[in-house]
């Protein structure tokens, strides 16, 4: 185990302030983050979920909140993570594969799905 | 295996990135059909009694079940690295590990009493 003392003066492993910014890195910062959003939307997946199947009063309520402002920030923000996780993920499990390993194919691919998830972005944005 | 320095709460290592990349294939099959029906209520395509008959179905509530189990594994192992990777005060890590699993196993107990409910 670590001893804190020890560690300390070692930098945190992921340091975002040293690394020069590319499009590899971005993909995997915005992986995580996008992976914590999901996290945070499956409370509230449950939530709908929940009132869908409950009374026909829950479900209007539900479908209501569904098409306010915030229901449909909330569908756009999950659908845009939703996208760009799936994608990547993806990516990362055809690298794993050992598919598209070499500089220039991690790059380009990362580039591509970069640029489809800002294209699906202002789709869905506009959709909504 | 060579020992790593810093392990992390993984002990191995290969067993935890396997099982993220073995629950990440589940999940690649199967996350994107509940979204496309939330889009499809949404949309005013499927109303409460087709809803109803999408989830009361049995092969829905198994994939369901299957996707709840994929899905905790999955958001788990991604947030303990994540953790690991960013608070570097132990007594934190135990802390927000152990809060996350409390609370996942919370939230996939409630969800499968939901599921499972359904219809009686």
């Amino acid at each position: 185990m670590n001893d804190v003392s020890r560690v300390k003066p070692r930098p945190l492993s992921p340091r975002l302030s040293i690394y020069r910014w590319q499009s590899t890195m971005i993909a995997s910062v915005v992986h995580r983050a996008s992976g914590l959003v999901l996290v945070l939307f499956v409370p509230l997946y449950l939530w709908l979920l929940h009132g869908m199947t409950g009374s026909p009063e829950d479900f209007v309520q539900v479908q209501s909140w569904l098409h306010s402002g915030l229901g449909k920030l909330s569908l756009w923000v999950a659908g845009v993570a939703l996208f760009f996780h799936y994608c990547n993920g993806l990516r990362f499990l055809s690298i794993d594969a050992g598919w598209f390993e070499q500089r220039r194919m991690l790059r380009l691919s990362a580039r591509i799905i970069l640029g489809m998830t800002i294209f699906v972005a202002v789709i869905l944005g506009m959709l909504l | 295996m060579r020992l790593v320095k810093e392990p992390g709460s993984a002990r191995s290592g290969f067993r935890d990135w396997y099982m993220q990349r073995l629950s990440a294939v589940v999940l690649a099959v199967l996350l994107p059909l509940p979204f496309v029906v939330l889009i499809l209520v949404y949309a005013g395509v499927v109303d409460q009694f087709g809803l109803l008959d999408i989830v009361d179905h049995f092969v829905s509530r198994l994939l369901h079940t299957i996707l709840i189990f994929a899905l905790i594994i999955h958001a788990y192992m991604g947030l303990k690295v994540m953790i690991e990777d960013y608070v570097p005060a132990i007594s934190w890590r135990v802390t927000l590990i152990g809060g996350m699993l409390v609370m996942m196993s919370g939230f996939g107990i409630w969800w499968m009493a939901i599921i499972w409910a359904w219809g009686g």
